[in-house]
């Protein structure tokens, strides 16, 4: 019969239209993940160390490609969130560990959304203490009122504008054969600056929330193991060209502002790596696209921390939800926001500093989240044929492994270099 | 410490899970890994325990444990056998089936976690009595129970947190994963079905692929059918599918028309093709019918069960036709009058109750229709209509007048707020 045999090999338009009803997790999370601390690390990681950071893309390219497909095959298979299956499969104390260190990571990200707020506000003359204020209040009605779907697709166009990047780097003109060279040669220095630095990259790129998240929205999208490699390219697809524009941030910051030997203290000198595009507009084009890479991953981050951590504890959760009915769950949310909103109020806080070191944070607890995901994805009661081949486990655990190491190394310096440079 | 017959004491699990298995001659045997209960009675019997000794797991029977206290000292001449390696029908592995899993409430008719489990002993013999779904059950298992109990009984001696233990019995919950046997099959199905479809539908949507898929194919058929027309569309899609096509057509017959027809239209073609085959021919003609309108028309929307009658009918008619086929019929409010097939008014049940005299044939109740729609009409136009002429249920009629089937107001609130 031919419905059974279009069944086994579905025809390239058939294809196409399975790859259309599925992609969009894969996407989404990428997109999010160049959010206001991934932008201002790429751009110190471009002025700081010029050329010296971007062997690393290529490697962290990779290591974000493994975990992040391993999280929607985890999503697929089981369909069950990555925080249900951590409670599941190991208990009440995992589960709390791993929940602190997520909120942690997550508060750190949240401070980071809202300092990327003030700093972009800035640039058009509105003082933090009128900006933040009032988009915390802002993102904190949005997310109840529940309009999230259409926020998510306005962000997803406003985020074409990252486009600026590369075309900024092709307008600056750098020698091409240096960049290509630079790329794939590593280089270390053992300075507690450059290896924080590195840990913020690898933080940035693969920041726990980003698994949670995808997982999540896979579930949501009720995928189906059928599916699965058509959500394999959405994953990959994804993360590719995230990181096309994390190079590009990182490369276009060498090519202006490290040569010219400006090191990025406000947002305004950070936005001078667009400055062969837009010229005088610089500022403007990058104040845009930081407020809305903050806007929206202020919103997101604590809300689905919020969905996490009631979740995996057995507390009523969600948005339709009254508030009686879910206490933990919105005051998580508010609880978050709040924070999140009131450090950034701090007078004379660094924000450039603070969107660093919140993605030191992510890349520090990392490895807690990943050997858990490591485990759930090799068990074979769980995973079936499905469980995770060879070389996932050798690229993700050396992830782990190396984060581990980075992160012992950079409290034996002590936090000392870090604080000084 | 003996254990004491006749006596009772509360465990919880928690406290016995990696508590060291002791021979009669002192020897260690490795520790509890978990506990395997009898899940067909109301208050499930400990049968065995699970010990872990490096890699290797063996089990012992629970009536050759002669006390539990630091260890779980063991009678003489008892045998250590291997543990089962597949689950076995109407045993619950405690710890990896039960044990931070959701389960459902009935009481409270939602999903719960669960966090610890809480054991009577007596006699010789423990049961499961209660699950543990509270704060104090999450505390207790990070092991933080005798502090954080005392920091609270010193800063807030009446606490909530320290009497009202979160304990939900046994009788009224019911797990999910697990092989179970006849016996705990119709104690689900009965204890399911007595739940509301709505409820039913949102634990549905709130479990995972798996677990809402085992869970619907334990429902019985009215139960399904009920609960599926609750659900979204997606859901009901995704159920059907799941259970096998026979059963799939049983519960589309149950359904109304309307709602089969929506769970169908998102079905692939020649899945639907094959479950309208398997369904008895009177009822998949309606839905077949209903199958061929945009879902979000009137067509689409509109159910053929209704109540019809030719205006010579009298009002005492009317009623025993109301009471006939109250069972099959959610809702009735209007009643349609029909003669050569054309629609000619209507009578609401209001009429009916107020009519002087049984004897009336209802031409002398008879009322105007005041707004009937064709089959294309879109669902805001439905909408328009009941609103504007106070409308519980709209006619919906073919082009030369005869009556099709009518849209009810829960169908267009149901499409105009959004959701199901």
């Amino acid at each position: 019969m031919a419905p059974e045999k279009r069944q086994v090999r579905p025809g390239r338009w058939r294809r196409v239209a399975l790859f259309l009803a599925v992609m969009g997790p894969g996407l989404i999370t990428a997109s999010v993940d160049n959010d206001a601390g991934g932008i201002t690390t790429y751009s110190l990681a471009g002025a700081h160390f010029g050329t010296k950071l971007l062997w690393t893309m290529g490697p962290i390219t990779v290591a974000l490609i493994v975990v992040q497909e391993m999280s929607a095959r985890l999503g697929v298979v089981t369909g069950k969130g990555l925080a249900d299956l951590i409670r599941e499969n190991f208990g009440v104390r995992t589960t709390f560990w791993v929940s602190l260190a997520l909120v942690l990571a997550n508060l750190a990200n949240t401070i980071a959304e809202f300092a990327g707020v003030a700093a972009s506000l800035q640039i058009f003359q509105v003082p933090r203490w009128v900006s933040v204020p009032l988009v915390a209040v802002g993102v904190w009605a949005l997310v109840l009122k529940g309009s999230n779907r259409a926020v998510e697709k306005v962000f997803l166009v406003a985020s074409l504008l990252y486009v600026a990047y590369p075309i900024s780097l092709f307008l600056a003109k750098p020698d091409w054969g240096e960049v290509a060279l630079a790329a794939v040669t590593p280089t270390f220095q053992t300075d507690g600056a450059y290896v924080a630095m590195l840990i913020g990259m690898v933080g940035t790129t693969i920041a726990p929330w980003m698994q949670f998240y995808q997982q999540a929205a896979v579930v949501e999208k009720r995928i189906d193991v059928d599916e699965l490699r058509y959500t394999r390219i959405d994953v990959v697809l994804g993360c590719m060209v995230t990181n096309v524009v994390a190079f590009s941030i990182v490369m276009a910051c060498a090519a202006t502002l490290h040569k010219q030997g400006i090191t990025i203290q406000t947002a305004d000198q950070a936005a001078l790596a667009l400055a062969p595009l837009a010229g005088k507009y610089a500022s403007w084009l990058f104040a845009f696209g930081l407020f809305n890479a903050s806007l929206f991953a202020a919103a997101i981050l604590p809300l689905s921390t919020a969905y996490f951590v009631t979740e995996s504890a057995g507390w009523e959760s969600g948005l339709d939800r009254k508030w009686g009915e879910a206490k933990q769950f919105y005051w998580l949310f508010t609880g978050i926001v709040a924070v999140g909103a009131g450090v950034v109020l701090i007078p004379h806080l660094p924000l450039i500093r603070i969107m660093l070191l919140s993605q030191i944070v992510n890349g520090m607890l990392l490895p807690f989240v990943l050997i858990y995901m490591l485990r759930l994805a090799n068990d074979e009661k769980l995973m079936g044929v499905h469980r995770n081949g060879r070389w996932f486990n050798l690229v993700a655990w050396t992830t782990a492994v190396v984060m581990i190491g980075l992160t012992a190394y950079l409290v034996a310096t002590g936090i000392r270099d870090l604080v000084t440079t | 410490m003996e254990r004491p017959s006749g006596k009772f004491r509360f465990l919880f699990f928690t406290d016995l899970v990696g508590k060291k298995v002791v021979s009669s001659d002192g020897e260690s045997l490795g520790r509890l890994a978990d506990l395997v209960a009898v899940s067909g009675e109301p208050y499930p019997p400990v049968e065995s325990l699970l010990v872990r000794s490096g890699k290797t797991m063996s089990q012992v029977s629970w009536s050759s444990v002669a006390s539990v206290n630091g260890n779980i000292q063991l009678v003489p001449g008892a045998t250590v056998g291997p543990a089962p390696s597949a689950p076995v029908a109407d045993r619950l592995h405690l710890g990896q089936e039960i044990l931070d899993r959701q389960i459902v409430d009935i009481e409270g008719a939602k999903l719960v976690r669960v966090n610890d489990l809480h054991f009577l002993e007596t006699k010789g013999q423990m049961r499961i009595a209660h699950v543990d779904v509270g704060l104090r059950g999450l505390v207790r298992r990070m092991g933080w129970q005798r502090p954080v109990d005392g920091v609270v009984s010193l800063l807030r001696p009446k606490a909530r947190y320290l009497n009202a233990d979160t304990f939900l019995s046994w009788k009224l919950v019911q797990p999910i994963e697990s092989a179970p046997g006849r016996v705990r099959i119709e104690a689900t199905k009965k204890a399911l079905a007595s739940l509301h479809p709505a409820d039913l539908a949102e634990i549905m949507e709130d479990l995972d692929r798996h677990q809402r898929e085992v869970l619907f194919q334990r429902l019985d058929v009215e139960t399904a059918a009920d609960a599926l027309e609750e659900t979204s569309t997606a859901l009901a899609t995704e159920l059907l599918e799941a259970v096998p096509p026979e059963k799939a057509a049983d519960i589309l017959e149950e359904m109304a028309p309307d709602e089969a027809a929506d769970a169908l239209s998102e079905l692939p073609g020649h899945t639907r093709d094959e479950l309208l085959q398997a369904m008895e021919k009177p009822e998949a003609a309606e839905v077949a019918e209903l199958l061929e309108y945009h879902p979000r028309s009137a067509g689409g929307l509109m159910t053929p069960d209704l109540v019809e009658l030719p205006p010579t009918a009298t009002v005492a008619e009317a009623f025993a036709e109301v009471r006939r086929r109250a069972e099959e019929l959610p809702l009735v409010y209007e009643i349609f009058l029909v003669e050569g097939g054309l629609l000619q008014g209507m009578v609401t049940l209001k009429d009916l109750i107020v009519a002087a005299d049984p004897s009336l044939p209802l031409s002398s109740l008879l009322r105007e229709i005041p707004a009937s729609v064709g089959a294309d009409a879109d669902v805001r136009e439905v909408a328009r209509a009941a609103s504007k002429y106070n409308l519980l249920s709209v006619p919906v009629v073919d082009r030369a007048g005869s009556l099709m089937g009518m849209v009810t107001v829960d169908d267009i609130l149901a499409e105009v707020v959004g959701g199901a």
